[in-house]
């Protein structure tokens, strides 16, 4: 059985999708940065099957290497953000922010 | 410059700052005083700009694109880009030296935040490959998200930053799925390979996807319009900027904006050129045209009734943007297949112009305050100007040129994107009325400042604003007055500068060089024989 790769880039945009839907639709910060980490993983695993379908060079794998890199520096400034404001609200819901309007 | 650094000298500009940046952590134990290292950044935030300025006439050698291997460029567009924001950086950390010592906020890590920024936005608009657009994108946000909750203790500036965050990491997310689409249709990550591959059709390892490339193209500008703060994409901005402390803000309404506005420039017409992906009714620019029209309109009507003055300057940056956006889609002309990227020079001097003339306006608004009465709502400002005119007459400049008002940098900024606009003729023509109707509506706004600064008087029991004292923001402020005039008064020495960047992204003759002047390819090879292992 050959796995093609249509397979591969549906299965990462159903994932992608899911992760933006959870963004969009959750209202705790950190499901909302879970689903952030959702979406950046689909686009590796794109990354990663276009590359294994075009060997020619690795650049979709490197690719993958620097999302993972970044990702990871994303989450923590995140989390740091979240700690913040979590000591500040006692609370991370999203609704709750409602400081700033207009 | 190449005399003196050989074939290193394009990668000059990246290496003082990131070299300053890492002495900054140093000097940051040692200093008494922090606002010393808002000086210290401002200082080497103009050297980096002079570097750059100085690479203006021999920007690679024949060694260059080895050493940069594909991932950056070194052009007269990313010098160009370099100079504004670098610009706006010192002038920002300037500012950040006098806000942040009256505010009770000192703390060092605010100016090697906005220079590790900084140079993320200078290698963004050097990125000729995804991947390099990508880490550089991220390594100007996450030092920006950091500056944006730089108050601690304060709800509304973790607030800001967390939806900052939240939006900015989403926009990222989706522009790189764009990306990686890309690369699922071109098999390039590099942009030369990916447009060759657009053009003909063909990968080299197989027929070029459009379909994907589309979807591709697509989510890459939404991903960017995040970025802009281009409507609908905007949601974040007002938040963001009125969160944050206001120094942050004026680097997040420069820096950032600039630094995406050229890399939206360098991809869109570099990468996405093509005939059947620019073409004028389905292609991009017809998206852009749209973003444009609905990012002047929402900007400008939104500001009109905020009651925070900080967020009105939010939503001006974003009707400013709407203002780019025009002149992106203005230049966006097919001329026989092939782009007129030239106008692009319109763009890029309304970057530089809007750069000092936020600052000068976000300057003002900080020299208003004092510790504990932040200026912030229009009554705040009632009579300022009246009983300090040094604090009046810079604010008066400073929003005067974001209006568009004879002789300030804004007037010829605006000037020249819609000539560009009318030039183009077509549907942009409606779009160039567009913005000169919805200007007149941001006159609105504007001089109402002008009105709270000379003709209101503060009401009886109301807290009266004290101007605070430093040195450093007054310094901001003489100098980009100093712009603001100079570039309303005397805008042709800016113009030529963008236009010889905008003419070497289009692969034109620059046409103030002379024309004896020997083509830096023929001496290129010996050079290289010469230099030494």
């Amino acid at each position: 059985m050959v796995t093609g790769l249509g397979t591969y880039l549906t299965l990462s945009a159903v994932l992608f999708g899911i992760g933006a839907a959870g963004f969009l639709a959750r209202r705790n910060l950190l499901l909302q940065l879970m689903s952030i980490e959702i979406m950046l993983n689909s686009v590796n695993l794109a990354l990663v099957a276009i590359n294994r379908a075009h060997p020619d060079s690795h650049a979709g794998q490197v690719f993958a290497f620097f999302v993972i890199a970044v990702a990871a520096a994303e989450a923590s400034v995140g989390l740091a953000i979240l700690i913040s404001v979590f000591r500040l609200k006692k609370s991370v819901e999203s609704d709750r922010a409602d400081l700033l309007k207009g | 410059m190449t005399s003196l650094f050989g074939d290193w000298a394009a990668l000059m500009p990246l290496l003082v700052l990131a070299g300053a940046g890492m002495a900054m952590l140093l000097v940051d134990a040692f200093v008494k005083e922090n606002a010393q290292l808002g000086l210290f950044s401002a200082v080497i935030l103009a050297g980096t700009a002079m570097v750059s300025i100085g690479l203006w006439d021999e920007q690679v050698t024949a060694a260059t694109p080895a050493l940069l291997g594909g991932y950056l460029a070194s052009d007269r567009l990313a010098l160009f880009a370099d100079v504004a924001m670098c610009l706006g950086a010192a002038l920002a950390s300037l500012l950040a030296g006098g806000y942040l010592r009256e505010h009770k906020l000192d703390r060092g890590e605010f100016y090697v935040l906005l220079v590790w920024s900084t140079l993320g936005a200078m290698a963004l608009v050097r990125a000729t490959d995804l991947l390099s657009l990508f880490v550089s994108l991220e390594a100007l946000s996450l030092g920006v998200y950091c500056l944006v909750a730089f108050r601690r203790h304060s709800p509304k500036s973790a607030e800001g930053a967390m939806k900052y965050f939240l939006l900015g990491s989403f926009a990222s997310a989706i522009l790189l799925f764009g990306m990686a689409l890309l690369y699922g249709a071109t098999v390039h990550t590099d942009f030369a390979g990916m447009a060759e591959a657009l053009r003909t059709g063909e990968t080299g390892d197989g027929p070029t996807d459009l379909r994907l490339g589309i979807l591709g193209m697509a989510l890459v500008l939404v991903g960017l319009a995040f970025k802009v703060s281009a409507v609908p994409f905007h949601m974040w901005t007002p938040d963001a900027y009125e969160g944050a402390v206001t120094p942050a803000t004026t680097f997040m309404a420069v820096v950032v904006k600039a630094a995406t506005i050229v890399v939206l420039v360098r991809v869109f017409f570099g990468v996405f050129g093509t005939e059947m992906l620019a073409a004028e009714t389905s292609g991009w620019p017809s998206a852009v045209f749209g973003l444009a029209a609905i990012t002047l309109v929402v900007g400008n009507v939104a500001a009109l009734v905020q009651k925070n003055v900080k967020r009105m300057l939010a939503y001006s940056s974003i009707a400013h943007a709407g203002f780019l956006l025009v002149g992106i889609a203005a230049a966006a002309q097919l001329d026989e297949g092939r782009l007129t990227t030239e106008t692009v020079s319109s763009v890029l001097f309304y970057v530089l112009a809007y750069t000092v003339s936020n600052v000068l306006a976000f300057g003002s608004l900080i020299v208003v305050g004092s510790r504990g009465k932040e200026a912030v709502s229009y009554e705040d400002l009632a009579g300022v100007g009246r009983r300090h005119p040094w604090v009046g007459v810079p604010f008066t400049l400073g929003i005067l040129s974001l209006m568009g008002f004879p002789p300030t940098a804004g007037f010829f900024a605006k000037y020249w994107i819609l000539e560009a606009a009318v030039n183009a003729g077509g549907a942009m023509t409606y779009l160039a009325i567009l913005a000169v109707l919805m200007s007149a509506v941001g006159s609105y706004y504007y001089l109402k400042v002008l009105v709270y600064l000379f003709m209101k008087q503060p009401e009886q029991g109301a807290p009266v604003a004290v101007p605070m004292r430093s040195g450093y923001v007054v310094a901001a402020l003489v100098l980009s007055s100093y712009f603001v005039l100079r570039m309303g008064l005397a805008p042709t020495a800016y113009l030529e500068l963008a236009q010889g960047a905008s003419y070497q992204l289009a692969g034109l003759p620059d046409p103030s060089a002379q024309p004896a002047e020997p083509a830096p390819a023929d001496e290129a090879p010996t050079e290289v024989a010469a230099a030494p292992e």
